[in-house]
């Protein structure tokens, strides 16, 4: 690790310790971030292995944190001295959350550009959609695990949730509670198998946050989530979400009728809401694709040759 | 997260028809070798010829004797022709080979997530090696370093499924042997280093077409004609790697007629003829023709 500078504590990912740290021989900033993973009498573990094999297959996206390199470190204040990995990414200044409550509190409350929001998002389905395309569920896309870069407008998917090794499904590693703001409704009634359309889901909840500067269903467990939910999209039945009667946790809810989308997010115009509204259907079938979003209208205006 | 070679991008339960082949195709060359280190002539790139050979002849012996998974040795040797390409200072003795054998061995067991401690602890009894662990993981942690961690190797089974959806074949049983025989054709032709230049669609095409002519030859102009209509496929690349692994489909062919000669132990005799012989590689020359059971099942497809 004398290769890099540790110069803060930038955050807690769900891997463990990120620090930012400059490359002593380049002058290039970067996350370091400490795995827990530990190499043991077999060498590298086999997740580890194949997990980290598999974000350096997708760091080849501009839309994805690189991946620029793995170090092996050998920590000498441990007694049996066994060495850890550490992943290397790209540094960005900024994370959406970040980004939004810049504009919700501080100095300058403003909302967020309608042209920025448009970039972001179109930035965010590029990048799923790059997952998407290599078989790779994000599974908890929020704003805190996109980087943003302000100065470039520059939007990119970090913290790949991937297996086991690195994940931690309820509980990250500071115990911090993982946010349920972002999860699908199939996931919260306990389906067992589930699709991309979960972080195209999620995808919905982030557009509709930059537009509010506020989260769309901010539950805080997940009968409270589904509550949020069916609040404004209404309760689901068996005719708009066949089957959903039938996952493993769901129960007679009180019926609630489908509020006015566009009333959540008044600045939005109605392209925006049209796609907002395929991102959030119920049924994960017919819940848009990253691909097909990136040929809504609502990108009509967006000059995609920057891209 | 599991990783399948016919598969390499499929990682999620659920999501087994999200991957796309687009993604296959565009990243594809960056898990193949290099090619045109193999065909200069200097003598380091003797060198480098010289180690493949004896690592991909060591990486066999595990396949023929100790049962190891032919799909684990392809992808061993996958990282192996990777490494060679990568490296400046190569080195070349005894141990490296060996060395560099197993641990290509062992990440790609670990890779798809078999456990092959016991085959290889009976290829370093055989050889007369024992590395300690560690210096197998340094190996290791070395390979992954050269190779960037670029693990999930694209290689010619990911485009089978591909090539044989053009085809519009209903008999799914026919679709298996196509694809067994496929990989079969891509097994027995790996140790040849003209298809190190060749991407892996173009094997995967290749070997499929083969397959095709042995299999439903009356099928193969139109399949072959579909291949090369498709926009991903380079013709002239496929064409001259039909012709090698035809050619050498029919050599094993007249092998089997003329003598009790397998692949294998032809590629193990030109090491014997081209290198100085010693009593180890006689040793693994036997252990090879011993193992005549399975050499014949595949052989006999010839």
């Amino acid at each position: 690790m004398e290769k890099y500078e540790k110069l803060e504590k930038v955050g807690e990912g769900t891997y463990g310790k990120v620090y930012k740290a400059k490359d002593k021989a380049t002058g290039q900033l970067v996350a370091l971030k400490k795995t827990r993973l530990e190499m043991d009498e077999e060498g590298v573990p086999p997740t580890a292995l194949r997990e980290v094999s598999l974000l350096q297959m997708l760091s080849h996206s501009l839309y994805v944190v690189r991946l620029l390199c793995v170090e092996h470190v050998v920590d000498n204040k441990k007694k049996n001295g066994k060495p850890l990995l550490y992943l290397v990414f790209e540094y960005l200044d900024t994370d959406l959350k970040k980004f939004i409550d810049s504009h919700r509190k501080g100095p300058n409350p403003r909302p967020l550009p309608a042209s920025q929001i448009q970039s972001f998002l179109f930035q965010l389905c590029k990048g799923v959609a790059h997952c998407h395309s290599h078989g790779v569920l994000h599974r908890d896309l929020k704003p805190q695990n996109l980087l943003v870069d302000k100065d470039k407008g520059i939007l990119k998917i970090a913290d790949l949730g991937l297996g086991r090794a690195f994940t931690v499904p309820l509980k990250s590693y500071t115990h911090e509670i993982v946010t349920l703001w972002y999860r699908a409704p199939e996931v919260l009634l306990g389906s067992t198998h589930y699709s991309t359309a979960v972080d195209m889901w999620s995808v919905g909840c982030i557009f509709a946050e930059m537009v509010r500067r506020q989260p769309l269903f901010p539950g805080d467990s997940e009968f409270q989530q589904l509550l949020h939910i069916f609040r404004l999209l209404g309760t689901p039945t068996e005719k708009e979400w066949p089957g959903v009667s039938s996952l493993r946790d769901w129960h007679v809810y009180p019926n609630w009728v489908p509020q006015n989308l566009a009333r959540a997010v008044p600045s939005l115009g109605p392209d925006g809401v049209d796609l907002l509204s395929k991102m959030l259907k119920y049924d994960p079938a017919e819940r848009i694709s990253a691909k097909s979003a990136l040929d809504h209208p609502y990108f009509d205006s967006l000059d995609k040759s920057q891209f | 997260m599991d990783f399948d070679l016919e598969n390499p991008l499929t990682t999620t339960e659920g999501c087994q028809n999200c991957c796309s082949f687009e993604a296959l195709f565009a990243n594809e060359s960056d898990h193949m070798p290099s090619n045109s280190l193999f065909l200069s002539s200097n003598s380091h790139e003797e060198l480098r010829i010289s180690l493949r050979r004896q690592v991909f002849s060591l990486i066999s012996q595990a396949h023929y004797c100790y049962n190891v998974d032919p799909f684990v040795t392809y992808l061993a040797v996958n990282y192996v022709d990777r490494f060679i390409t990568k490296t400046k200072n190569l080195k070349q003795n005894r141990w490296i080979v060996e060395i560099f054998a197993i641990s290509s061995l062992s990440l790609a067991a670990k890779m798809m997530n078999t456990d092959i401690s016991d085959s290889l602890s009976n290829l370093q009894r055989n050889e007369g090696c024992f590395f300690e662990f560690q210096s197998i993981h340094r190996m290791e942690a070395l390979i992954l370093t050269t190779l960037s961690w670029r693990m999930r190797s694209i290689t010619p089974f990911s485009f089978f499924n591909f090539f044989i959806s053009m085809f519009e074949i209903k008999d799914s049983s026919l679709i298996q042997a196509l694809k067994l025989r496929a990989s079969h054709i891509i097994f027995n032709s790996h140790h040849e280093m003209k298809l190190l230049e060749h991407k892996p669609s173009v094997i995967a095409a290749s070997a499929l077409l083969c397959a095709t002519h042995e299999l439903i030859p009356a099928e193969f102009s139109s399949f072959e004609a579909g291949i090369i209509s498709c926009q991903y496929v380079n013709n002239e690349g496929l064409l001259k790697c039909l012709s090698v692994m035809r050619d050498m489909e029919e050599g094993c062919g007249a092998l089997l007629s003329s003598s009790t000669l397998t692949p294998w132990s032809v590629l193990d005799q030109h090491y014997e003829a081209s290198e100085e012989g010693d009593s180890v590689k006689r040793r693994r020359l036997n252990d090879f023709c011993s193992d005549g059971m399975y050499q014949f099942s595949q052989i006999q497809h010839c």
